[in-house]
């Protein structure tokens, strides 16, 4: 990948986000938008609204805003929505800037389009990377309809201002709206460098506006990928070879081309990179149904790879030896081995988490229509960018000759980082010359997903005479996601996190890694690593917290001292993070939870704190033990320091969702890997938490006016920690296994 | 291929479509009735909830030969414009993340709504538990269904 311009874009790559090669050739240049601007905004309306009256006036200083002379005013938001609330967030950016009202404004999804920067959803970044950018696009078109007005009243700039979507003269309390300078406007010269507003002025940034798409949602009528409908579509479903990294050897297509509405039966070769096509064999049909019952009808025989066939127990072996053995060390601070020796206090434990399927409500699906100069896509994507540089390689096509129209997203965490499905639609459509559009069954969903990474995890702390964390040793191992995907970053990058917590505090710490070697597709699952990285660090901590018979929450405060210090964090969310704001939401968890007061009888309690891409997140986990086999969750109290909130409707959502996709995890979920394939398939055995068990939860947000933080993925990591803290208090037994249930299958 | 007469929305409607075919996909791909979701395929998730004479029933797993004798309400035909109860209440309580999963709530919701005008928290957890939501808005859900019921209260 070459190395981007765009600040954005370097996000993406310390992430391991594959945002497409064009997109991060993209260079923002004025002259550029000043030659193509008006081509190029007619594309994206086009798709969505009608054209322009002839007559009509249209100011357009940037790909985000359209003001029009009939009065309408449309913000588009540049980024994938999948549910975390860009849509929303990023208009009201620009709303406020630009001085409108939120009733006065359209919201339109933008297409794929260099003018806008990078365009993905992952991360958490979508508000922390373009709070300026958006807000500088808002500004400056008001600076423009200002400098519009005045010229028209011949008075200076300083006499001018803007507010509800009109420029007002101070003297005279004239008035303009925008629209009636729409046409004045687009004739300036677009403002470089406009003047962003005070925070303490904002009317829309930080309100609890309803998302904008929700009429369309509660009534059915927003468009999902799998709702699209191109003229002339075929449907695909795909019998994807089980067996990863696996072969299709024979097909018996007789029955499935008999079954009615089957158009094609299409073999489908497994690409070497394994993020993009894997074997199968395509049936394509006139309607969904019928694509179902046409690959039900096919007889296929499969030829699996060569080598280890892929198990829990064979990776489990492989996972022993690996941490058995010495690691590729990622830090060392001390010695922790001489350390040991002096130690008052030894412990040793191992963690081990499995792996997790993203499955979002929406199953994965894509449109493809690849036609002899153009090619236009459809579909659910967190990253349009990296699907259009599939589409070119696949079809040849020159990028500019290949349109992406993003549809709201059923749900992403991760899974729709990969572009495989849109490679399989582009693939498809091309071999056919039509539309295509790939739907994915549940079951195709949880069997063939580049999974969250599967891990063990062997700690060993050690409590000098006064009880005080003196040497801590982790050997880690995993499949790692990069090893997979064949990235150029280390392989332990997003598995541990060698600057986070508790390391920095004890003197002598020791980091190890072993990425293990596996033929399971694996991704980034919402929270990449920190998702167990924060279970293991958190628990271990309140067991050292035990053995030095001190109060979790107090051992944590003493562990990060009284100074408040700057500590350096080199993965997403650094450089650096500040001990007095994890501080903050550790002793605000404490007391909003009552965490010093004794729990309710027969509840028990279990704390957790983490600091993640750039947010502090501490949290306290409330259960009850009904039976011996099961754990109720009652309550959850966290409290959030993700800087300044843009949406605080939107933003406790996030931080709800976060929990109850922890709980959702934590208690129940894995993978699991048999005879070379997933075993798991559907909801009947990957299970989703169910609203009988949501427990109640209450979600403080810390006041702050540091920049804005994302809200989707922070949640999540301490929860299972805090769970698992929670159950020892209640059982005498440690959780050293994921998932939680049943009980006596994860504790020790 | 069979012809089946169905009563959708109050409309009547024939289709051509195999009996063994849910009547999921006859409402998304014969019908464009698609705000009916696709989510698993077993009634594991919910997402494709219709009403069938009131009650809600999971589309992926209804033939829709099984479907003729009776009144099919869709997410489509619950209000006219989102005048419904519960659609407002999802609205102002703003309920959705993704969205997807959501059709499917409010439909079982409705269908409670309509025997049970003012529900417990635990018969909502009962009537609810077969709708999933990736996303986890089931606090707001639960509320949501409260305030359309006309009580902030619980159980």
């Amino acid at each position: 990948m070459k190395k981007s311009l765009h600040n954005s874009n370097n996000v993406a790559d310390t992430l391991g986000i594959e945002i497409g090669q064009f997109a991060s050739q993209e260079i923002h240049r004025r002259s550029f938008l000043k030659l193509t601007g008006m081509t190029a905004v007619g594309m994206v309306i086009g798709i969505r609204t009608a054209v322009a009256a002839a007559d009509e006036k249209i100011f357009e200083p940037n790909a985000f805003i359209n003001i029009r002379s009939d009065g309408r005013i449309i913000l588009f938001s540049k980024n994938p929505e999948i549910g975390q609330g860009i849509k929303t967030a990023l208009p009201q950016l620009l709303a406020e800037e630009l001085e409108v009202d939120w009733t006065q404004i359209e919201v339109q999804q933008g297409m794929l389009d260099a003018r806008f920067g990078s365009q993905f959803a992952g991360g958490s970044t979508g508000i922390k990377t373009n709070f300026d950018q958006v807000r500088r696009a808002g500004a400056a078109a008001r600076e423009m309809l200002v400098e519009a007005a005045a010229r028209m009243w011949q008075v200076s700039l300083d006499v001018c201002y803007a507010h509800a979507g009109m420029v007002i003269r101070k003297d005279t309390q004239a008035r303009l709206t925008y629209a009636e300078l729409a046409d004045r406007a687009s004739r300036l010269p677009v403002r470089e460098n406009p003047v962003l507003k005070d925070k303490k002025d904002f009317t829309i940034i930080g309100q609890p506006i309803p998302g904008v798409d929700n009429h369309q949602i509660v009534t059915g009528r927003v468009e999902f990928g799998l709702d699209a409908r191109p003229k002339g579509m075929s449907v695909a479903v795909i019998e994807r070879c089980p067996f990863f990294g696996g072969k299709v050897k024979r097909v018996d297509d007789a029955a499935a081309l008999r079954v009615r509405g089957v158009e094609k039966v299409i073999i489908i070769e497994a690409t070497k990179n394994p993020t993009q096509l894997v074997a199968g064999v395509a049936v394509v049909a006139k309607d969904t149904w019928s694509a179902m019952k046409g690959r039900k009808a096919l007889v296929v025989e499969w030829e699996m790879p060569e080598g280890t066939v892929e198990s829990d127990d064979a990776l489990k072996q492989q996972f022993e030896k690996n941490i058995a053995g010495e690691g590729q060390v990622v830090r060392e601070d001390g010695n922790v081995m001489e350390a040991f020796a002096s130690c008052k206090k030894v412990h040793e434990a191992t963690f081990e988490a499995p792996f997790l399927a993203h499955a979002p409500m929406e199953p994965q699906n894509y449109i493809a229509d690849v036609q002899a100069d153009k090619a236009e896509l459809w579909g659910p994507t967190q990253v349009p960018g990296s699907v259009r540089a599939r589409a070119a390689e696949i079809t040849g096509l020159p990028p500019n000759k290949i349109s992406v129209r993003m549809t709201r997203v059923g749900g992403g965490f991760g899974r729709r980082l990969m572009a495989d499905y849109a490679c399989e639609a582009i693939f498809l459509s091309k071999a056919l010359s039509k539309p295509v559009q790939v739907v994915w069954t549940r079951e195709d969903d949880v069997q063939h997903d580049f999974y969250r990474p599967a891990g063990l995890f062997r700690i060993k702390a050690g409590l000098d005479e006064n009880n005080r964390l003196k040497a801590w040793h982790i050997k880690a191992t995993t499949t790692s996601r990069y090893t997979f995907s064949g990235s150029s970053s280390p392989s332990y990058q997003t598995e541990v996190f060698p600057d986070g917590f508790p390391a920095g505090f004890v003197s002598h710490f020791k980091m190890e890694y072993t990425a293990a070697s596996s033929l399971v597709p694996r991704g980034a699952w919402r929270a990449p690593g920190h998702n167990i990285t924060a279970w293991i660090d958190q628990c271990f901590v309140d067991e050292m917290a035990h053995l030095a018979g001190k109060d979790p929450v107090d051992f944590r405060l003493e562990l990060l001292g009284q100074e408040d210090k700057v500590m350096p964090y080199s993965d997403h969310g650094g450089p650096v993070y500040h001990t007095r704001r994890l501080k903050q939401v550790i002793r605000t968890a404490a007391e909003k939870s009552g965490w010093y007061q004794p729990a309710p009888k027969g509840v028990f309690r279990g704390f957790a704190a983490h600091f993640m891409f750039g947010a502090y997140i501490a949290e306290v986990v409330n259960v009850s033990i009904p039976d011996p086999q099961s754990v109720k969750v009652e309550r959850v109290v966290a409290v959030a320091d993700c800087g300044l909130v843009i949406n605080r409707s939107n933003a406790l959502n996030q931080l709800e969702g976060g929990i109850i996709d922890g709980l959702s995890s934590a208690l129940n979920q894995a993978v699991h890997i048999d005879k070379g394939r997933a075993v798991s398939s559907n909801f009947d055995d990957y299970k989703l938490l169910r609203i009988k068990d949501a427990p109640i939860i209450d979600v403080h947000l810390i006041d702050s006016d540091e920049n804005p933080e994302g809200m989707g993925e922070m949640t999540l990591p301490p929860l299972a920690a805090a769970l698992s803290n929670a159950i020892f208090a209640a059982t005498g037994k440690r959780i050293h296994k994921l998932p939680i249930l049943p009980l006596e299958r994860s504790s020790t | 291929m069979p012809v089946f007469s169905l009563n959708i929305n109050n409309q009547s409607v024939s289709v051509d479509a195999d009996a063994d075919t849910p009547l999921l996909w006859v409402l998304r791909d014969s019908l464009e009735l698609k705000g009916t979701k696709f989510g698993c395929g077993k009634s594991q998730c919910g997402a494709c909830t219709v009403h069938l004479n009131g009650n809600a029933v999971r589309s992926c797993s209804l033939p829709v030969a099984a479907a003729t004798k009776g009144k099919i309400t869709t997410i489509e035909g619950l209000s006219r414009d989102g005048s419904h109860p519960l659609q407002k209440a999802w609205m102002e309580l703003d309920v959705p993340q993704c969205g997807y999963c959501q059709a499917g709530q409010i439909m079982s919701a409705a269908a409670l709504l309509s025997k049970k005008p003012h529900p417990t928290d635990s018969e909502i957890d009962t009537a609810m538990s077969g709708n999933l939501c990736r996303c986890g808005t089931y606090l707001r859900i639960r509320k949501a269904i409260h305030t359309a019921a006309g009580k902030e209260g619980k159980s």
